[in-house]
């Protein structure tokens, strides 16, 4: 009984508290009204998810029983496999909707790029914990590392699955960063993306950013040679995303980047999600529609409503109340595991919690962003809410892993 | 683990956290913007995009004849739409299938209507079975961005054409919908007859309703249980003066022939039947538009969209003389006992000829006898005493040469020269007397139309009273009222009575002894009336006549003009005969007659050695000739 007292229920009340979130959401986006106008498979989409949902179950128990040391053990093995299955998935996966992501196996579908995930967390983790600190002298562990997120990311681009690759490329700083990588050179690995961001926006403001981060670098570690180079990376970033809009991006791509910018230019094209979506999420108003009351979603304005716009559901029948609440139990899920991980001793399991909260944490931002039109869209589903067999186990798992790491905190330690 | 390493830990759990919350604030705040500070402005956004206002077409006001049957009424047609946005090409092979035509056809539509616009509807197929209609409409739910609706067309009941009285719909043109708030881009309006004319009181209120859409804008329902839908309002119903079984006949006895035919009642100028030939098939063009039929029809050299029963210019021949009389005897020319002697031609600088027999003729006797003479003298009395502006006036007040204003479009006026006329046309002192000696026997520059001389025939008929000549005599309002038009008539005040029946028992004599006796005489109702042959340059000369019945209570009055066909003793005489009799009988009991009209070919039935309506007795076999 004591041991059932030192399970984080705080983490198992969240996962239950969204997953419930989820199927609500679900049913409302597939077995309400709208129904009638989905295909068959679609409208099965609710009870797959239930279905999951309690395998879920079977697998967090399940996981209890395991010793942390052994993710630690199988680490690299299970990378290799996973990047097996990706280079397989490659030649032989099933085409959905233009990206060739899936492996089947028997009667299941099962996205590759999910297993990677966990894989890359364990190996890199493991890689990450066994060396020397990194420090701003010595960055050879660092690209190494970097090694770990590359092969999946590039097997994912000859995926066509660009989206899912964001994750890989945007959880290396995580990692670096709580390995001991100096702040100046963490902030100057994120400095990119905000960069791109706002060279999107405007190239003005983005060299603004560039010269502002420089300086913030600067500061942290006063080495000229950092800071010249965050001032290099940071026009390069602006010059090479001004290219990428121009030159390099198909036409569908920079359409979507286009519509974000400006939905109204081509309402009913590209920028048709980004105006669904927002007036989903604002016509709830406070309190919503009510379950399966949500014009939006019941007349399938809003595409992918089950998956990578489910937030838009939730805004528009349930409001700002349910919204908020989902964003909140988020907010303490990345919060608890930060804290979960520096109450840790073993490096290892501080490295897995941290990068599992990163994930997690990723995958939010990215799948709100672009559904309240913050940022282009990008298709990536939210963690134990949107409808995803693979997503929702593989996420539950990396709960699960960290809630074992959690429970066996003082006999998994450094020392034995 | 060094004690340095865990305050470091410490630190970057903080510095995450931060960071982490940071950039969740940022999000959070965005959902406030969204969904508390915005909701003003999203909501009404969500409102619109699925509530959709849908026009509906209000119903148009049917057309009846003078007796109540249905003339024009409203067919439902099928309608499959499509909103190329939402059209998912894999599904065309399922779409063609239901639609039963090939894959191909399908596809070229599609491209054609993804070119119109990708983001409207448009029509993929009009006038599609009721099968093809409900197959789609059961399998809509498979076939996102495809629609279907009921529109209707025009269907025409009887079996008759009335093609330019009854008119024709087409879509309105570009102009015509940016000029009125009734017309949308799309309708139907009326582009001739009374369909064009009586376009306003048809054409009915547009209704709207809103429904409830999805993305794909497939219908779900309607909104607020129909609070907000205001429901079209039917057009008016047209009462015609059209006689549907008059109208069949005459259409059937000018068929083949080239001409126009005006009945109606000489009491107050309701027109009973109005036909010209060569005519269309108004029932090819009431739904999709048929271009092979349309095109046909545009080049066809004889016209048949030109309205010739109010628009033809026709000399009217021997038709004029009873009128010729009427402006004698007003003017003073002649009395009742006024002789002239007709020795086979009339002499004035040349002969006019004169091919009724020779002897002394009074009014009476010429217009019975159709002779020359006694009219060639009248005319040069009237030229040579400078009375052409009086006598054209005159005329003008029979209905000639001037607008009848009839309630149909593309009536003409004709021509009824007067010296204005003549000095702008052959310059001042350009022309003389011989100039104007042949409109004495309405040849010439006098050219009238058929309804001109139904008018004109009317006042003799009706007592000298000028009729309005109209063919609707009343609209039919929703609330079950009805307005009826009755337009006013008014007496041409010169006009004696005594004189009126000179000129009468000159026609009726037409009938019993002259040109009339053989195919225009019934029975057992006395007729009175006129032949006529108009002089035509060009080619054969056409066939008049002008009559009314029964004699002492006239109910109907009829000019008839047949193209090319010679004589109107034999053309146009028989003809107006029947229609007399139909409308005063209700059947045709002159088998032969009609027998006689139905295989009659003004080419080849008229040689063209018969100078003389006198010589024509000749052809007539004695059997067929009433006692």
């Amino acid at each position: 009984m004591t041991a059932f007292k030192e399970l984080d229920w705080s983490l198992i009340f969240i996962w239950a508290a969204l997953t419930s979130f989820g199927l609500v959401a679900i049913y409302s986006a597939t077995q309400g009204p709208v129904s009638a106008f989905l295909p068959e498979y679609i409208q099965d989409n609710f009870s797959r998810q239930a279905l999951w949902v309690g395998l879920s179950i079977v697998v967090i128990i399940a996981v209890q029983f395991t010793s942390p040391r052994t993710f630690q053990g199988i680490s690299y093995i299970l990378y290799g496999f996973a990047v097996f299955l990706m280079i397989i998935t490659v030649f032989f996966g099933t085409e959905v909707s233009g990206s060739r992501s899936w492996l089947r196996i028997g009667p299941i579908n099962f996205q590759v790029a999910e297993l990677m995930k966990l894989a890359t967390i364990l190996a890199a983790a493991n890689y990450l914990t066994s060396r020397r600190d990194i420090s701003a002298e010595n960055l050879k562990t660092a690209f190494i590392t970097l090694l770990f997120f590359i092969v999946p990311f590039i097997l994912l681009i000859l995926q066509n699955e660009v989206g899912v690759g964001v994750i890989f490329l945007a959880l290396f700083p995580f990692m670096l960063f709580w390995s001991g990588l100096p702040h100046g050179i963490s902030l100057l690995m994120i400095s990119p993306a905000v960069i791109a961001y706002f060279s999107v926006i405007d190239w003005r403001i983005g060299i603004a950013f560039a010269l502002v981060l420089t300086i913030t670098i600067f500061l942290l570690q006063r080495r000229n040679w950092l800071t010249f180079t965050s001032l290099v990376i940071g026009l390069l970033t602006v010059v090479g995303t001004e290219v990428a809009l121009h030159q390099v991006l198909q036409p569908h791509q920079t359409a979507r980047i286009e519509a974000f910018l400006n939905p109204t230019v081509d309402p009913q094209g590209t920028g048709w999600n980004i105006i669904q979506a927002t007036t989903a999420i604002g016509s709830g108003g406070l309190t919503g529609k009510g379950f399966l009351e949500g014009t939006q979603t019941q007349l399938r304005f809003l595409p992918e409503q089950w998956t990578d716009f489910i937030f838009c559901v939730v805004g528009e029948e349930f409001g700002f109340v349910g919204a908020g609440s989902i964003m909140i139990l988020f907010l303490f899920l990345f919060l608890k595991l930060i804290n979960m991980a520096s109450t840790h001793k073993h490096p290892f399991a501080q490295m897995v919690i941290v990068s599992v909260a990163a994930v997690f944490f990723i995958h939010f931002t990215i799948n709100i962003a672009s559904a309240t039109a913050i940022m282009p869209v990008i298709g990536l589903p939210l963690p134990f809410i949107s409808y995803g067999g693979s997503a929702f186990i593989t996420n539950s798992l990396l709960l699960a892993i960290c809630l074992n790491m959690d429970f066996y905190k003082r006999s998994f330690s450094i020392y034995s | 683990m060094s004690p340095n390493r865990n305050k470091d830990i410490k630190s970057a759990a903080r510095i995450l956290q931060v960071f982490i919350f940071l950039i969740w604030a940022v999000m959070f705040g965005r959902i406030i913007q969204l969904q508390i500070l915005d909701y003003e402005k999203y909501a009404p956004m969500s409102k619109q995009n699925f509530i959709r206002q849908e026009f509906v077409n209000p119903a148009r006001g049917l057309i009846f004849d003078r007796n109540g049957t249905i003339v024009v009424e409203n067919e439902p047609i099928y309608s499959i739409t499509i909103h190329p946005a939402s059209f998912d090409n894999s599904k065309i092979p399922v779409l063609a299938d239901l639609l039963q035509v090939d894959e191909e056809n399908v596809l070229e539509r599609i491209m054609a209507a993804q070119q119109y616009s990708w983001h409207r509807s448009s029509r993929l197929y009009s006038e599609v079975s009721f099968d093809v209609f409900s197959n789609i409409q059961e399998n809509s739910w498979q076939l996102p961005g495809i629609g279907h609706q009921v529109e209707s067309k025009r269907h025409y009941p009887q079996p008759l054409f009335a093609s330019h009285t009854l008119g024709y719909l087409r879509e309105a043109t570009r102009e015509e919908y940016l000029s009125s708030d009734r017309i949308r881009l799309g309708d139907k309006i009326g582009k001739s007859g009374i369909e064009m004319v009586y376009e306003d009181y048809l054409r009915g209120e547009l209704g709207a309703e809103y429904l409830r859409v999805n993305a794909y804008g497939q219908t779900i329902g309607h909104y607020n249980d129909n609070e907000l839908d205001i429901p079209p309002e039917k057009g008016y119903d047209l009462i015609t003066t059209l006689d549907a079984e008059v109208q069949a006949l005459a259409e059937k006895l000018m068929e083949g022939k080239k001409g126009g035919l005006v009945a109606m009642d000489p009491q107050n100028g309701e027109i009973l039947s109005i036909v010209s030939t060569p005519q269309y098939d108004i029932s090819r063009l009431a739904g999709r538009l048929d271009s092979e039929y349309w095109n046909s029809i545009n080049i066809n050299e004889d016209s048949p969209l030109f309205n010739r029963a109010i628009s033809s210019r026709q000399p009217p021949g021997s038709t004029f003389k009873p009128f010729m009389g009427l402006i004698g005897l007003n003017l003073g020319l002649i009395t009742e006992n006024t002789e002239i002697y007709n020795s086979g031609a009339y002499f004035r600088g040349r002969p006019y000829r004169d091919l009724a027999d020779p002897g002394d003729y009074n009014l009476e006797l010429a217009i019975e006898r159709s002779s020359n003479t006694y009219f060639f003298w009248m005319m040069d009395q009237i030229a040579s005493n400078g009375h052409l502006n009086s006598w054209s006036q005159l005329t003008k007040e029979f209905g000639m040469g001037e607008m009848n204003h009839i309630d149909l479009p593309y009536e003409r006026i004709g021509l009824v020269p007067d010296s204005t006329y003549m000095n702008t046309n052959f310059g001042t002192r350009g022309w003389g007397v011989g100039d104007l000696m042949s409109l004495g026997v309405g040849q010439g520059m006098l050219s009238v139309s058929p309804l001109q001389m139904a008018v004109a025939t009317s006042v003799i008929a009706n007592g000298g009273y000028r009729v309005q000549p109209h063919v609707v005599r009343g609209v039919s309002y929703n609330d079950g009222s009805t307005n009826y038009t009755n337009p006013d008539r008014w007496r041409i005040d010169w006009i004696q009575p005594d004189h009126l029946q000179i000129v009468q028992s000159g026609m009726r004599g037409v009938v019993t002894n002259g040109s009339g006796r053989w195919y225009s005489n019934l029975p057992d109702i006395p007729v009175s009336g006129k032949t006529g042959t108009a002089q035509n340059p060009h080619g054969r000369n056409h066939g008049w006549y002008i009559a009314y019945a029964p004699s002492d209570n006239p109910q109907i009055a009829v000019a008839v003009l047949v193209e090319n066909a010679g004589f109107g003793s034999i053309s146009a005489a028989p003809i107006a005969s029947l229609v007399i009799e139909q409308y005063l009988k209700g059947e045709i009991e002159r088998q032969h007659v009609l027998d006689y009209v139905l295989d009659f070919n003004p080419r080849e039935d008229v040689p063209d050695e018969v100078e003389s309506e006198h010589d024509v007795e000749q052809m007539i076999p004695e059997t067929e000739v009433e006692p």
